[in-house]
């Protein structure tokens, strides 16, 4: 059992009861890493907003945004933590990766400093999440093709040695913005199908809403220690 | 409890007895562990009374969703427990009347239950209030959903009634429900218990605004008998007491509020200004549920950690630094509101509100500002204007139409519904403004929460910071209750011809949900008490180095 009191609103899906259809039948909780000023906060406002930000400020702790996605049919609601870049945020920030059902690490590859910086982001996002947690890494800035520092081939090897997902995008014009964000819950969802990925599991990132009652024997059975402990 | 999973059992021990203790004194504790069910079951007296197109259709609506979490509910019930008197509801059936017979029911069974231990709420309960912030807010709400689920039901003569009963006994409403003479007065302890709440309103109606201060003091001060009610069942508040023990979790509990809105407003197909007076929804909109998962996670972390910092320590260190902390704790607990200075009108714009926030936090020293909040309560100023303008311009537009003759009956039915949609619309913009300004709260101090931590080496005493914060919750309280108040305010005027059924629901939707910010926010501001803890033992492990 992983430590008691922490993350109780986005596991434990069957556990939470609901009697009727939602607007959405999943809430996947993503998380967004990397260095400080790879455009984070821009992906995520261009996912959300369909806009560019030019002059983001920097992000302090954690900022979110939600959409609600559709992949096979499904309606599924994207709650996204949004991390601070900055080193000195970086214990902060550790503590929102917990319960992650799907990480953006994101680089930027006119920076290669940033590039070189994502095997330790890699570790903290392996470390800190489960392992079914998808990971999309994510080359922004390809608008900028000119001051390219980093080649698609190298970032495309990185990704497979490492099992991860991989997308260069940009932010700015909003090119592969939303495949990004849709790639990473299609690949959630079809281990959700597929069975690998086991949403009673604690901290598995998913809440399901299904459409009709279930569960009633997890209602019921923590009740008895109630009367134990009650009077 | 259904929602925490089966993965925390030791941590849950103690929140179970909490809810058992509640259980024992207000009977719908039972059935409602988290109180969650009232916010959407609420709107859905509302819009019984507001809407005769839904009337079909909510009973139906109504059975089918805590008709299902009702029977899971039950089996649960009846597996578990075996106290005679502690009958599950009844099963609702389709009917509105059987639906209102229920409500009825739980209401005099709570009335009945809890009635007994509210005779010495004159006690000062405002020290313990701040300390079970979560749980009192859900015993609020039972109580108000309780009272407006009636608001719909009693005859006129029953609500005349309660008026002699309110005329008779002023605001002393404790007087009037424990003594046994006001109790024969009204039929049963249930019509006495709403005879309280329908009173509060129809007088909030008829003498307009300078009662309406009264309505907020009775909700505050229902808010303090429950305490009391709690208090009985956990005397000292030992279990209820301490984030470690009431880490259910606020934001949950917020969260499946917010979904049984949705699943409300799914099923309605409704239109868009349904939608926008759901609070829980809103809330969640405004990134308010979010942050405050973001901060319950820092809360409890910190947590983890002053325990084990303690852990390590022995002999004089643990009794001096158990001695610092607690000084910190205290300074959370000294939150109290000075009800004289709550009168005073800071302007109405909230340019008050936004200056004294923006010193306090820069007292805090942290690069935070109130932007955030400043924006919120221009909205709010902004969408109070505006229904003011509605209400200087509604006579102009009404004083023509009185010479139309036979058609007046027609024309004043139109001017009705401009107005009831007037009403609702200031309605929705209170909930939206109280919802708004109570997430962005809950962000700011998420904010304060994150760069307490980083900051390693502090310039302000954690001890200086915990004063202040709690200033700040006061302010941001004061400025809730001012909110509610001008938007009580417009309500009234504007429907000073309106039903009772409509306008009365629409004035308690809005005290109730400023009761709930309020109580979101205090509940927000202690899960910082472990946050300053560990940037104390931070601070001190720094000068020891030196």
């Amino acid at each position: 059992m992983l430590s008691p009191g922490c993350f109780k609103m986005l596991h434990g899906p069957s556990a939470r009861m609901a009697t009727a259809p939602y607007n959405y039948s999943y809430i996947f909780k993503y998380i967004i890493i990397g260095d400080m000023g790879v455009g984070k906060s821009c992906l995520l406002h261009q996912f959300t907003e369909k806009k560019f930000m030019a002059d983001c400020p920097h992000t302090i702790g954690v900022e979110f945004g939600t959409r609600i996605i559709e992949v096979s049919g499904q309606k599924i609601k994207l709650q996204i933590w949004d991390t601070a870049g900055q080193e000195r945020f970086r214990a902060v920030t550790r503590s929102y990766y917990r319960g992650a059902a799907g990480a953006l690490m994101v680089y930027d590859i006119t920076r290669r400093s940033t590039y070189n910086h994502l095997s330790s982001w890699l570790t903290d996002a392996r470390n800190l999440t489960n392992p079914n947690t998808v990971i999309i890494l994510i080359g922004n800035k390809a608008d900028l093709e000119a001051q390219r520092d980093v080649t698609y081939e190298e970032a495309k090897q990185f990704a497979e040695e490492n099992g991860l997902l991989f997308l260069e995008a940009s932010a700015k014009t909003g090119e592969n913005v939303e495949d990004a964000f849709l790639e990473a819950a299609k690949k959630i969802y079809q281990n959700i199908q597929d069975g690998s990925l086991d949403l009673n599991a604690a901290e598995s990132g998913v809440q399901h809403k299904p459409s009709a009652p279930q569960g009633g024997r997890l209602t019921s059975e923590p009740q008895p220690q109630r009367d134990g402990c009650g009077c | 409890m259904e929602n925490t999973g089966t993965t925390e059992v030791s941590d849950h021990k103690e929140i179970r007895q909490e809810d058992r203790s509640i259980s024992d004194e207000t009977d719908t504790g039972r059935d409602q562990p988290h109180g969650v069910e009232l916010t959407p079951r609420s709107d859905m007296a509302k819009q019984d009374a507001n809407s005769d197109k839904t009337v079909v259709s909510e009973p139906e609506l109504t059975e089918s969703t805590s008709g299902d979490s009702a029977g899971e509910r039950r089996e649960a019930v009846s597996m578990t427990r075996k106290r005679p008197e502690s009958k599950a509801p009844t099963q609702p059936v389709g009917t509105e009347q059987q639906l209102l017979g229920e409500a009825e029911k739980e209401s005099s069974s709570q009335a009945a239950g809890s009635w007994g231990y509210w005779g010495n709420w004159g006690k000062s309960l405002l020290s313990t209030a701040t300390a079970t912030v979560a749980s009192v807010g859900h015993g609020i709400s039972q109580a108000i959903e309780k009272a407006e689920t009636s608001l719909g039901i009693p005859s006129p003569t029953e609500v005349s009634a309660e008026v002699k009963l309110f005329d008779g006994k002023g605001a002393e409403f404790d007087e009037a429900e424990s003594s046994p003479k006001a109790q024969s007065e009204s039929s049963s302890p249930t019509s006495g218990a709403f005879g309280m709440f329908s009173t509060i309103t129809s007088a909030v109606q008829s003498t307009g605004i300078t009662v309406l201060s009264g309505g907020l003091d009775a909700l505050e001060f229902i808010g303090k008998k429950t305490m009391d009610v709690l208090a009985e069942g956990d005397p000292g508040f030992k279990k209820t007491k301490g984030l470690m023990n009431r880490n259910t979790t606020l934001s949950q509990a917020l969260r499946e509020a917010k979904e049984r809105e949705e699943l409300l407003v799914a099923d309605q197909v409704s239109e868009d200004t349904e939608k926008k007076a759901h609070y829980g929804m809103l809330f969640d909109e405004f990134q308010g549920l979010s942050h405050l998962e973001a901060l319950e996670i820092l809360s409890n972390e910190s947590e983890g950690k002053v325990k084990s910092v303690l852990h390590a320590l022995s002999g004089q260190d643990v009794e001096n630094l158990k001695e610092e902390l607690e000084a910190i704790k205290e300074a959370f607990s000294l939150v109290e509101f000075d009800e004289e200075e709550e009168e005073e009108d800071n302007g109405g714009d909230g340019s008050e509100f936004v200056k004294e926030l923006c010193e306090l936090l820069s007292e805090l020293n942290i690069a935070t500002t109130s932007d955030k909040l400043s924006k919120a309560r221009k909205n709010a100023h902004d969408r109070i204007t505006e229904a003011s303008n509605v209400l200087s311009a509604q006579p102009e537009e009404s004083e023509p139409e009185k010479g139309q003759g036979p058609r007046d009956e027609a024309k004043s039915g139109d001017l009705n519904k401009v107005q009831k949609y007037s009403v609702e619309n200031i309605h929705t913009s209170a909930i939206q403004s109280l919802a708004e300004l109570t997430a962005r709260s809950i962000e700011q101090f998420h904010k304060v929460a994150e760069l307490i931590l980083h900051s390693q080496d502090p310039d302000v005493e954690a001890l200086d910071r915990a004063k202040t914060l709690s200033k700040v919750t006061v302010v941001l309280c004061k400025e809730v209750a001012s909110l509610s108040k001008q938007f009580t305010s417009c309500l009234t005027a504007l429907g000073a011809t309106e039903k009772v059924e409509v306008l009365n629901p629409l004035i308690t939707g809005v005290f109730l949900e400023a009761s709930n910010s309020a109580t979101y926010i205090q509940d927000a501001f202690q899960l910082l008490v472990p946050v300053l803890q560990v940037s104390q033992i931070q601070s001190r492990s720094n000068t020891t180095t030196r």
